[in-house]
């Protein structure tokens, strides 16, 4: 029994519905605080477990391998802090009476409640449960991304559930083809549900019934990534939600969709070969960087282009994952980097939001001068979004760009392009906003709120800058591990 | 026997598509989940695997009954009654239709033979339900069919989950049906929030956001 995996998901749990419960706001703020921090150790403490078990389980239900533990690993650090950005975010809302206390207590329950589904998804062992998790967590965003109640945040919450609930309704319907598939190899039984069965018996199923699934897999899951060209609804969302919410729709969620396509791919790759699977994930993340590299240039709303970021950076991902081999490891540790450098950007566009209650890129130049923090945050965010040493993005954007290079050099020089204009557009964007004089004084934020918000941002700018100079030994270890999944080893540089 | 339910069920997709007056699509939905816990019922009395008995009871409860209560308030308190402006009208509509049923057998044409003998065609129509649920949401206007829409696709995916594949797993069942109640109630709050906000369920009004 793994402890640490089991209190992963239910102290969310207990702390969402807590918050609803108690009236008090420095309890509501209490159980938070020891939520983020709960996230933050009971996290690595699943890697610890994983690393020198091989795999940790807790109940009927959860069993995490090492990808699932990387998965928490990136949850549990970004929804960590991201907890403690929300207490202060929120404070802040509730301070100047934009939202009531009891739409205050509905906010942390909810947010919680999101987590804990997404924890939930990826450390499940059954095909179909992860697919109610991931609904679960679709659910919760919904609201969270139209809680503001403005006409712009119901008009982005109505389309992410219309958009999400088709494609994960596309989702299931692959999921239902694959266990369609299994039932004949393995009988009418749980077992067909479960990821080690598939794996091991996955060069018996039947090769058309697993190519037509992970296409509907793939555009369903992708859908929530934020894919091209299913990616209308994530620039609204992440621009229209609570900024703690655009966070962790942009750091977590989107990963926990990548995760659950690559779930499927391990197994489509032992039943029809990696190519398939590959050429597909190659082709829709050259199309998500093309379309994000262009739509960064033109964006006026500051968190519409950390938005269109994070369409660029899943492309990437898609592009690590569908050359395979050391894109693999890349892609992996893309993700993890993305995650922490994500929300670093959107944790100091919610200062800038806070500070100036809009959102327009011109009117808030020289935050360096203005907000040094929140400057200096978006600053360093940005440099290691463009894909900048010393980050870890820069690493795997490397490693990506020679695995394209070793498959076809044709695909590489696109991919370098590609990255390059998304570099200069994102670069200059950035630029924008951290230099120059400041045209608009603003509000100050509280003191007290204040400190919450800046202890998440320093969290995380700690953790970007460490992974950034070298890959931790557990790290590597798992990502080795992961490797295995995929029937390719690479050794960590 | 189970082709023919299923058969039915793919009538009423075709008689959503082409009813325009909002109630009577809610009705012709909860007449098709009928028609979905009939050939659940079937399924489960010809294969004796009793779980699929719970899945059929939890469809007519939730499905035939609660969900299409819920959206029927919610038509009454909008005061719409008529859909009187589409994206898509109703005969190209239909004809779209029948092409999505001949591309659903089209693509499942290679895997079917691996299906039971007793359902086999079912995978085939489970697709072009959901295909066909996935055109209403794009063809309507309004909030309340979009939503019809989408529970035509869940419809779509229960039966090819027991049809083809002889039902999921119980607790998997259950955590669906619960995923499809919250995703009703939670459209139902947000139709409620649009109509407040824009005085309109028509969602070609939502235009704040463009690029």
């Amino acid at each position: 029994m793994a402890w640490p995996l089991l209190v992963l998901i239910v102290v969310p749990v207990l702390a969402g519905l807590g918050s609803l419960a108690v009236r008090d706001r420095r309890l509501v703020e209490a159980l938070q605080c020891g939520q983020a921090g709960t996230l933050l150790a009971a996290s690595t403490l699943v890697v610890e477990r994983v690393v020198t078990d091989g795999q940790a389980s807790a109940g009927l239900l959860l069993q995490a391998d090492a990808m699932s533990a990387w998965m928490d690993l990136i949850i549990g650090a970004v929804g960590g802090t991201g907890t403690l950005y929300a207490v202060g975010y929120l404070g802040e809302e509730l301070d100047r009476g934009h939202v009531s206390m009891s739409r205050y207590r509905q906010f942390f329950c909810l947010f919680d409640l999101y987590l804990a589904a997404m924890l939930t998804a990826v450390n499940v062992e059954n095909v179909a449960i992860m697919w109610i998790a991931v609904e679960g967590s679709t659910l919760s965003a919904a609201l969270l991304i139209g809680f503001d109640r403005r006409k712009a945040a119901l008009e982005a919450g109505w389309k992410y559930v219309v958009l999400s609930s088709v494609g994960i309704a596309l989702a299931l319907f692959g999921t239902i083809l694959v266990y369609y598939s299994s039932e004949h190899v393995l009988g009418v039984t749980s077992e067909a549900l479960r990821w080690s069965e598939l794996y091991r018996v996955a060069d018996t199923l039947d090769p058309t019934a697993i190519k037509v699934a992970f296409v509907f897999v793939l555009i369903g899951y992708g859908t929530k990534a934020g894919v091209a060209p299913m990616h209308t609804w994530l620039p609204d969302a992440h621009a229209e939600a609570p900024t703690p919410v655009s966070a962790m729709l942009s750091a977590n969620m989107l990963a926990v969709a990548v995760y659950a396509i690559l779930r499927f791919k391990a197994v489509a790759d032992r039943t029809v070969g990696p190519s398939f699977s590959g050429k597909l994930m190659v082709g829709l993340g050259f199309l998500s960087v093309a379309i994000a590299g262009v739509f960064l240039l033109v964006q006026r709303d500051y968190k519409r282009l950390f938005a269109y970021s994070s369409i660029e950076h899943i492309g990437v991902v898609l592009i690590g994952f569908g050359i395979g081999g050391a894109g693999v490891f890349a892609a992996l540790w893309h993700l993890l980097n993305h995650a922490l450098a994500k929300s670093i950007a959107f944790y100091a566009s919610g200062l800038v939001l806070l500070r100036h209650e809009h959102k327009v890129l011109e009117r808030v130049p020289g935050l360096l001068r203005q907000m040094p923090l929140a400057g200096g945050a978006v600053l360093v965010a940005g440099v290691a979004l463009a894909g900048m040493p010393p980050f870890g993005l820069f690493v795997s954007e490397v490693l990506i760009a020679i695995g394209t290079y070793a498959a076809t050099p044709a695909v590489a020089y696109g991919f370098l392009s590609l990255l390059t204009l998304a570099f200069a557009t994102l670069l200059y964007q950035v630029l924008r906003m951290a230099l120059g004089e400041p045209l608009e004084a603003g509000t100050a934020l509280g003191r007290r709120n204040q400190t919450f918000m800046s202890a998440a941002i320093w969290l995380n700018l700690a953790t970007l800058g460490t992974i950034g100079l070298q890959v931790p030994a557990r790290c590597g270890a798992l990502l080795g591990s992961i490797a295995q999944i995929f029937g390719s080893t690479v050794e960590t540089p | 026997m189970v082709d023919l339910c299923s058969a039915l069920l793919l009538l009423t997709c075709f008689a959503i598509v082409a009813q325009r007056r909002l109630s009577a699509c809610v009705d012709l939905f909860a007449l098709q989940s009928v028609f979905l816990a009939a050939t659940a019922a079937l399924v489960a009395f010809l294969t004796g695997i009793h779980h699929i008995y719970v899945a059929a009871a939890l469809t007519v409860v939730i499905k035939a009954i609660v969900l299409p209560r819920i959206l029927k308030k919610v038509i009454e308190r909008l005061n719409v009654t008529r859909e009187l402006q589409m994206n898509i009208n109703v005969p190209a509509g239909l004809l779209i239709c029948c092409a999505l049923v001949i591309l659903a057998f089209f693509i499942t044409q290679p895997i079917i033979p691996l299906g039971f003998l007793l359902t086999r065609d079912s995978l085939a129509i489970a697709l072009a339900i959901v295909l066909i649920g996935f055109f209403t949401m794009i063809a309507r206007k309004k909030a309340v069919t979009q939503v019809v829409g989408f529970l035509v696709m869940e419809n779509g995916l229960f039966l090819g989950a027991t049809a083809a594949a002889y039902g999921m797993p119980l607790i998997v069942e259950l955590g669906v049906f619960f995923d499809v109640l919250v995703a009703g109630l939670i459209v139902g709050i947000y139709t409620h929030r649009i109509q407040d906000a824009f005085d309109s369920v028509d969602t070609s009004k939502l235009t704040v956001l463009k690029e």
